[in-house]
């Protein structure tokens, strides 16, 4: 029912910029780095002699969780949008479908969408790595991880969003909040390591990573079925 | 023995405690076109949303195809096409898209998005982005999503709302076929008595979240019952002209009428009153108008 559901929704989101968005957002961050690297380039060689790509990504990573934060905003309203422009709530929900899997088929949509963008972003790291001459051995753990560990720290913020961009029609309140949130997250890094816009930082950065992706993992997934028990019982006007 | 494809029981919706649905029984049979009327926000749309399980009802309970709504939902909707209020479309998409994203969930074969344009007459536009359909073909569309998983019971809330008499005569046409040629039984909403008299066979009328009204359009017609108009020179003299003919009648707008009599009778009022020197210019039936008994039965008749 679900991948009903979801090959609906792949159909839906033609056309409406959300595929250019997953393809722009890595690039432009992969971009970034390539003026950085560009411009100062003598000066960043030395200072990271020995480590280069190990700077490279840790350069990179100062704008992963942000970049994720607000990708994760503007997907899920861009989603929503996609029903709430002509309430086509009404007529999707009054098809036999259940509510969870209308729902469910939402998140795992706006996962993979995401999930897009981050495996862009391991591989056009890679590229620019290689193109600033960093050369092989190529870190590849390290280079998936950038890609992969920040978004799993990112979830619980992914189905918050998703949730308040789904129930409410004006996408004033999510995208003011999430937007909001990200600018936050540049500076909550010195509060309590469980707090969780930081996760996505220390889902990568930290000595152990294993608890910050559990923790990522498990307040997404409470925050869904919160959001689920809700949509299950919400009057469709 | 159970020939009812949709029956409530009591329903009814409150919004902080005010009900805008109130009790409701409503009994649609099969094969029929059952006319819903009511002034705007009489409830219609309200319990619409209810049948179709996209609101709660606070009390009572739907029953449809002989189950229970809130066990069967999505067994029910399978067998149920609806059209809610103003279409609800992805307007990037073209109408075959469309269709398709609503294909993929009912999980019917390809070819019924071919049939159902052809049974709205979209095949030609159907490669067209919707946003640039008229109101007329957007409204095609969403009767042709209803149709897409081939449905038992067709459930449309106001489908002619804000269309041109010729978009109007279309849907309508759509819709009188849709027992005929496809045996299926129509729900169809509307604040116009006119739009649906054309068609249903069986009216509810709602008022205030309450059913004032079921029954067939026949017994309905029967209570507009008529009487004959005459306008002529002199009314109040031949009142009592009339009287001396055993007719009992009054005086309305300069004009005289009379309530229920036949053609004799109105034949040897007319010769009487001539022969008395009145001028006659006009004798004319005066049916109450279906519209005057809808209005009369909503009771806003005072406030005109």
């Amino acid at each position: 029912m679900i991948g009903r559901a979801l090959s609906s929704d792949f159909l839906k989101i033609r056309g409406k910029g959300i595929w250019f968005l997953i393809f722009i957002a890595p690039i432009g961050l992969v971009v970034m780095q390539a003026l950085n690297f560009g411009l100062r380039y003598d000066y960043l060689i030395k200072e990271y002699r020995g480590h280069l790509w190990e700077g490279l990504i840790s350069n990179m990573m100062a704008f992963v969780p942000l970049a994720l934060f607000m990708g994760s905003t503007l997907v899920s309203s861009m989603l929503a949008g996609v029903e709430h422009q002509l309430s086509s709530w009404k007529q999707l929900l009054a098809l036999p479908i259940s509510r969870t899997a209308v729902f469910t088929s939402k998140f795992v949509l706006s996962i993979i969408l995401m999930a897009v963008a981050c495996l862009l972003l391991s591989v056009f790291t890679a590229v620019l790595g290689l193109c600033l001459g960093f050369g092989f051995p190529l870190p590849w753990s390290d280079v998936a991880k950038i890609g992969f560990f920040p978004f799993i720290g990112s979830l619980p913020l992914l189905a918050l969003q998703l949730y308040l961009s789904l129930t409410y029609r004006n996408q004033a309140l999510p995208v003011t909040l999430g937007l909001a949130l990200a600018i936050c997250s540049l500076f909550t890094g010195s509060l309590s390591e469980w707090f969780p816009l930081n996760w996505p930082a220390l889902a990568y950065r930290a000595d152990h990573q294993l608890p910050f992706l559990g923790a990522g993992f498990a307040l997404g997934l409470l925050i869904l079925i919160f959001a689920l028990l809700h949509f299950n019982r919400k009057d469709v006007n | 023995m159970n020939n009812y494809v949709i029956r409530t029981n009591g329903l009814t919706k409150s919004y902080r405690g005010r009900a805008a649905v109130d009790g409701l029984n409503l009994e649609i049979k099969k094969g029929e076109i059952y006319g819903f009327l009511g002034p705007n926000g009489a409830g219609k749309t309200t319990t619409i949303r209810m049948l179709l399980g996209l609101i709660r009802p606070t009390k009572g309970t739907v029953e449809i195809l002989g189950k229970d709504l809130q066990k069967d939902k999505i067994n029910i909707l399978r067998r149920v096409g609806s059209l809610v209020e103003y279409p609800s479309y992805y307007g990037h998409l073209t109408a075959i898209e469309n269709l398709e994203a609503i294909r993929r969930i009912l999980n019917v074969p390809k070819s019924r998005i071919d049939e159902v344009l052809e049974i709205v007459s979209l095949t030609k536009e159907a490669k067209r982005a919707v946003k640039g359909y008229s109101l007329g073909m957007k409204q095609r569309l969403g009767i042709a999503s209803a149709l897409l998983g081939s449905p038992e019971l067709l459930i449309l809330d106001e489908p002619t709302n804000g269309l041109d008499p010729s978009g109007i005569h279309e849907i309508r046409e759509l819709i009188k076929r849709m027992p005929q040629e496809h045996g299926i039984t129509v729900l169809v909403s509307s604040h116009l008595l006119g739009e649906v008299e054309q068609m249903a066979g069986t009216v509810g009328i709602i008022r205030e979240g309450r059913m004032v009204f079921q029954d067939t359009i026949v017994n309905l017609r029967q209570k507009a019952a008529g009487g004959i108009n005459i306008s002529l020179s002199e009314p109040e003299s031949a009142l009592w002209l009339a009287k001396d003919n055993g007719l009992a009648g009054m005086v309305q707008d300069g004009k005289l009428y009379f309530d229920g009599i036949n053609d004799n009778q109105v034949a040897g009022l007319v010769k009487r009153l001539v022969e008395n020197g009145h001028l006659i210019y006009r004798v004319e039936e005066r049916n109450k108008s279906l519209e005057d008994i809808f209005m009369e039965v909503i009771g806003e008749v005072k406030s005109l």
